[in-house]
């Protein structure tokens, strides 16, 4: 009886076109809301129930029946889109109110259908076992997010952008279409996931592992395979990056554990694999992000990071699977996953917050923002918690997740061999200096924005965000702190989805003792904070307090504003030290020895992205130079096609005569 | 009696920075001032107004607070001698570590919020060596984690028996990695030269520079607390836990004063660095750190040597 | 007790790659020469006491005192501060260093000859390794010297692993070389210093017709 409700929402989806303007938001609110509600209460349903798998006829397509199958894993994925697709609906009300002088009523209403339909192909992405309904899904999701990526087309570039986008999404489509045909092949089974149990219990699942890997991961977005991201997210709209970082990059990570819960032997090498690529693709990604300007780029960046963090946790938890080792097995998976819900609410947090700050400066470049935390002190805190929490800093929900994961490598120790022990090393140095990184990107990035002095004339006078983009922040922000100070309660449902990959969860409620301490501390560290606010305020009452300006070195004629340090300074030193490889490159004129009174000049650096330039870029030129040397025979004149057809045939004729073909 | 521990810690704490500022002077051929000339700062501190400048926001009246407390907290995972610590658990290091770094987080963001260029040297230096020294600190827990198969600090250190010789290098090789970590991350030489009056070479010096009265009394007293948390580390791998209560005590005051006294060795007889070779120094502490889980590997048999 | 002094030439690796002027890489040869007698005096216990006092003498004399004064004098002579500009940056050779005494430790673990004391083996293959990689990214003659130096001493450890029946041989053929190569080498570099005023490979390179 649900689905039908559910079909329903799905077809009321194209009614949109003809609704008013004014009411198109109100109607598409209502079809998300819908949607939210059927697919939770199924998504709680197959929590309470801990093993069941529902299966639920959804269409029947030619008399061939399709099944919805939800088990806990989908599950927690349903309960993950709807969480952000939620805020990032109730966040584009305000978002889209800028636009709607410009934009006419198809291209709004355009918007909220492609918004519906990724939100409905999301969900049943993670709902559908049969291979043919998946890859349609699939498409379908990658096709209504590359219009929504699209919205601001009146610029040449983002076309551009989308189009990039798109062409990486098909590659990685014809990825996963190889790696289901393979399967299909040797089992003749159906195409799908059902198939895949049968035949990795036969063949050794390394190879096609690694197709569906690529397949995936162009969607996820690891190291090599990131390059459409930081294009991508700073294009589209906030509300689609962060709804597009926050969720649709996990789908990448589903089909990746959905391919992981069928396979059961070699699975050392396969952990190994996937540990590796994280690990590069948490340092590179927080490397090239500390070098950004473009605020969205630095945080799609820092995406490719902390999905290199779930990879972490996740090759942990399959090397403890084959190694034998329980508790890095359970921990691992359990870090893993939590932080994939973790990511999605604080990436989502700061893409909102930072949309924000576009619409008030229309612009994204941080070097001409400072001082915003005057002028939008509530989108300044809430950006403060975002950036706490993706640091991994504790009172916030990324510490727990990386917790969980330093839990495994550390009780884990012990029990590894010898190869175990210097992989556990080198991932434990790999995660302690991703978060130090992490903070040293977001110290620049909060302070870069939110502090100091405005350096721009745009920056002055700028205002405070309405309403209703504030009530998706809150909403996120309770979240995230409630997953930070009150960790055991999501450790029942954590368990039953960790319970998918390792047999036995009850490690888990172990650590639940542990989580009660942190809450603890926790809450003594809030404590103590106040404490020491009011003794200050006792101490202060009777005393002078001045305001007065800050220490310029007794040089009172700087102009405050051009004296600070400027994100690129601030990421100096640390760019002295990857040189190579990102790729910075400064532009200026110098000043000529005989030039005593100096003109005007301009410094300018940009970076680029070294996988970019030798994986897309250098290919692609090589290619359309070859391709331009063919355009040869492409005269235009019909005579000369009809010489080549003509060739054709006398060339198959002699072919044939000498029976080679 | 394990608040006795942390009145030890707190004691020695007020005394740390008295003694090391006599060495330094005794050495430099100065006269010495008193041990609690320190504690007479602090208190004149307390007694003063504050000013705040105008280009800060209330970042800045927060961030002294977040980061005297987070000191504060992490005093209470640790004890001295075989008490055991007030809050313990599995994996407790954990939440010590990253207590401190968002101390340090807004520290930083205090510095960066006065729009001063000073300050934003200090937090960029800050920023990168403290980033750079942190997996030392875990790398040598992981050793420790090897060695006895537990994850809390208190039962880390109690089972760490000093059986063979082979014991005494791990101890050797943690203190002095912890030694310089408490150095790199209180900005002491040689990273930073605590008493240089020129603003572009300071770190830590720079990024109090606006600071004032009850905040900047509380920064320093966050300081000598981290020297005293160090100590009490390194304290640990010293003193054998056989002893009576008393007796460990005893030595615990000892090592911390042994400790500050070394402190003003250092300080009096080492350089700085130049700035650009600092972050080679600092990751020379995380590869001696691995040598040490080297050999923590060898005792535990998982290298197989004949 | 051999283990600790194992783990102290691996210390001393890393401030190699660590260390930039000429002086502490001579303190350093001495420190490395110091370590190889004492490994030596508590392993080879089991052999004739002649013998046994000989290759002590020959270890500490020439790896611990002519080699290092030889270099020192060297060193003065050609007034070397520092080590400019290597190809690779010292953070990275840090880095390199620890991989290279990780993998070496894994290997000889994995070794399980009977024939082979993989006590030695340990860091006797990441002092090869090392050596060979010191000698590529730095661009002085004196500290190609520096790194030949080394990679003799992973060799002479080479030569404790592989069985300590006949020493005394080994050693002396090995040591002899080194001696001959280094006073070769010292020689020329003093020349090289006197007629050229500079002793970097970049300059010199452009001796070739």
């Amino acid at each position: 009886m649900e689905v039908t409700i559910f079909n329903i929402f799905i077809l009321l989806a194209f009614v949109i076109f003809i609704v008013p303007k004014k009411s198109q938001y109100y109607f598409s609110a209502f079809i998300h809301l819908g949607l939210i509600g059927i697919s939770g209460f199924w998504a709680i349903n197959c929590f309470y129930n801990y093993s069941e798998v529902s299966s639920l006829p959804f269409i029947t397509f030619f008399s061939n029946p399709l099944n919805l199958t939800i088990d806990v894993l989908s599950a927690f994925f349903i309960l993950v889109i709807n969480c952000t697709v939620l805020t990032g609906f109730i966040y584009a009300k305000g978002y889209l109110k800028s636009y709607s002088t410009n934009k006419s009523k198809t291209e709004f209403a355009f918007h909220h259908f492609n918004f519906i339909w990724l939100h409905i192909s999301m969900l049943l992405v993670v709902m559908i076992r049969d291979g043919l309904a998946f890859l349609f899904v699939w498409e379908l999701m990658s096709l209504s997010s590359f219009f929504l990526v699209i919205f601001e087309n009146e610029k040449q570039e983002v076309i551009k952008i989308g189009l990039k986008y798109l062409m990486q999404m098909h590659i990685g489509l014809v990825f996963i279409i190889v790696a289901f045909i393979c399967v299909y092949i040797q089992t003749n089974g159906d195409i799908g996931f059902d198939g895949l149990s049968l035949y990795f219990a036969t063949n050794k699942p390394f190879l096609v592992f690694i197709l569906f890997f690529i397949g995936f991961g162009i969607k996820a977005g690891f190291i090599p395979l990131h390059t459409w991201l930081p294009h991508a997210h700073p294009a589209a709209p906030s509300h689609v990056s962060g709804v597009m970082s926050g969720v649709m990059i996990k789908i990448g990570l589903y089909g990746i554990l959905r391919v992981l819960t069928y396979i059961h032997q070699d699975l050392f090498s396969i952990g190994m694999f996937i540990l590796v690529i994280s690990l590069i693709s948490g340092i590179l990604g927080v490397t090239f992000a500390i070098v950004q300007h473009d605020v969205k780029k630095l945080l799609a960046y820092h995406s490719i990071e902390n999905i290199g963090i779930i990879g972490i946790g996740i090759g942990l938890g399959v090397i403890g699977i084959a190694a034998n080792i329980p508790v890095l097995a359970v921990l691992g998976f359990a870090g893993g996953i939590l932080h994939i819900l973790n990511h999605s609410l604080f990436k989502s947090l700061l893409f909102y917050t930072s949309g924000s700050i576009y619409l008030q400066l229309h612009t994204r470049n941080i070097e001409q923002m400072g001082g915003m935390i005057k002028k939008m002190p509530k989108t300044a805190i809430f950006f403060l918690i975002g950036s706490l929490a993706i640091c991994g800093l504790p009172l916030f929900n990324g510490f727990i997740s990386e917790f969980l994961i330093y839990s495994g490598i550390f009780k884990s120790l012990l029990p590894g061999n010898l190869f175990i022990d210097i992989t556990l090393l080198f991932s434990l140095s790999g995660l302690a200096i991703i978060g130090g990184l992490a903070i040293f990107c977001f110290t620049k990035v909060f302070s870069i924005i939110f502090l100091g002095t405005p350096r721009s004339d745009s920056a002055t006078k700028s205002t405070e965000v309405k309403g209703s983009m504030l009530i998706s922040f809150f909403m996120i922000g309770i979240i995230i702190i409630f997953i930070g100070i009150l960790p055991a309660f999501i450790i029942y449902p954590l368990s039953s989805v960790v319970g998918i990959f390792t047999k036995d969860s009850s490690i888990l409620y172990q650590s639940a003792y542990n989580l009660n301490n942190i809450s603890l501390v926790s809450g003594i560290f809030i404590g103590l904070i106040c404490t020491l606010g009011l003794l200050r305020n006792r101490q202060q009452k009777g005393k002078i307090i001045k305001q007065g300006p800050i220490w310029g070195c007794g040089y009172t004629g700087i102009n405050p504003a051009k004296s600070q340090y400027t994100a690129t300074s601030y990421a100096d030193n640390f760019l002295l030290l990857v040189d190579r490889l990102v790729n910075v490159k400064k532009r200026f004129i110098v000043f000529k020895s005989e030039e005593i009174f100096p003109r005007k000049r301009t410094f300018h650096t940009d970076s680029s992205d070294i996988f970019e330039d030798y994986l897309v870029s250098l290919p692609s030129k090589k290619i359309l130079y070859w391709m331009e040397k063919a355009a040869v025979f492409q005269t235009g004149q019909i005579q000369h096609y009809l010489l080549y057809a003509l060739v054709f045939l006398i060339v198959i004729f002699f072919l044939s005569i000498l029976n080679w073909i | 009696m394990e608040v006795l521990s942390i009145f030890l810690i707190l004691l020695t704490a007020l005394l740390i920075p008295g003694i090391t500022g006599m060495t330094k002077a005794k050495i430099a051929g100065r006269k010495m001032p008193s041990v609690f000339q320190p504690i007479k700062d602090i208190i004149r501190l307390f007694k003063k107004g504050a000013i705040y400048s105008t280009s800060t926001s209330f970042i800045y009246k927060v961030a002294p607070l977040v980061y005297l407390s987070s000191v504060s907290v992490s005093i209470l995972f640790l004890s001295v001698g075989s008490k055991i610590s007030l809050i313990s658990f599995h994996g407790d290091f954990l939440l010590f570590a990253y207590l401190l770094a968002i101390g340090k987080f807004f520290m930083i963001i205090s510095a960066m919020d006065t729009g001063s260029s000073f300050e934003g040297m200090g937090a960029n230096r800050e920023a990168l060596y403290s980033m750079l020294v942190e997996p030392a600190f875990f790398i040598i827990i992981a050793s420790l984690a090897l060695f006895t198969d537990y994850t809390s600090l208190n039962e880390l250190f109690s089972n760490m028996h000093i059986s063979s010789n082979f014991s005494y290098v791990i101890g050797i090789a943690a203190s002095y990695v912890l030694l310089n970590t408490a150095m790199t991350e209180n900005s002491r030489m040689p990273v930073d030269d605590p008493k240089t009056h020129l603003e572009l070479t300071m770190i830590h010096e720079v990024m109090i520079l606006d600071n004032s009265g009850f905040d900047l009394a509380i920064i320093h007293i966050s300081s000598w607390l981290k020297f005293s948390i160090y100590g009490t580390l390194i304290s640990k791998f010293i003193i054998v836990t056989t002893l009576p209560f008393y007796i460990q005590a005893v030595y615990f005051i000892i090592i911390q004063m042994i400790l500050a006294i070394v402190i003003g060795f250092l300080e009096s007889f080492r350089a700085r660095n130049k700035m650009e070779k600092n972050p080679q120094w600092i990751i020379m502490l995380s590869a001696i750190a691995i040598v040490a889980f080297l050999s923590t590997l060898i005792i535990s048999q998982k290298i197989i040597l004949n | 007790m051999i283990d600790i002094f194992i783990i102290l030439y691996s210390m001393t690796l890393i401030y190699f790659a660590l260390a930039e002027r000429v002086s502490k890489y001579v303190i350093l040869l001495f420190i490395q020469g110091v370590l190889l007698f004492c490994v030596l005096f508590f392993s080879l216990y089991k052999i004739e006491i002649f013998d046994f006092i000989f290759i002590l003498l020959e270890t500490i004399l020439v790896k611990a005192i002519i080699l290092p004064w030889f270099m020192n004098k060297v060193r003065r002579q050609n007034q070397l501060k520092r080590e400019n500009d290597t190809y690779i940056p010292v953070f990275y050779s840090i880095i390199i260093v620890v991989i290279c005494l990780l993998v070496s430790f894994f290997l000889s673990s994995k070794l399980q000859d009977t024939q082979i004391h993989s006590k030695y083996f340990t860091v006797a293959f990441a002092s090869v390794i090392f050596g060979i990689y010191f000698i590529i990214i730095h661009r002085n003659i004196f500290s190609h010297v520096v790194g030949y130096l080394i990679i003799e001493n992973g060799i002479f450890l080479i030569s404790l692993a592989l069985g300590s029946k006949m020493p005394m041989m080994v050693n002396l053929a090995v040591l002899l070389d080194v001696l001959m190569g280094v006073l070769v080498l010292g020689i020329f570099v003093n020349r090289i210093g006197n007629t050229f005023e500079s002793v970097e490979i970049g300059h010199l390179t452009q001796l070739k017709d």
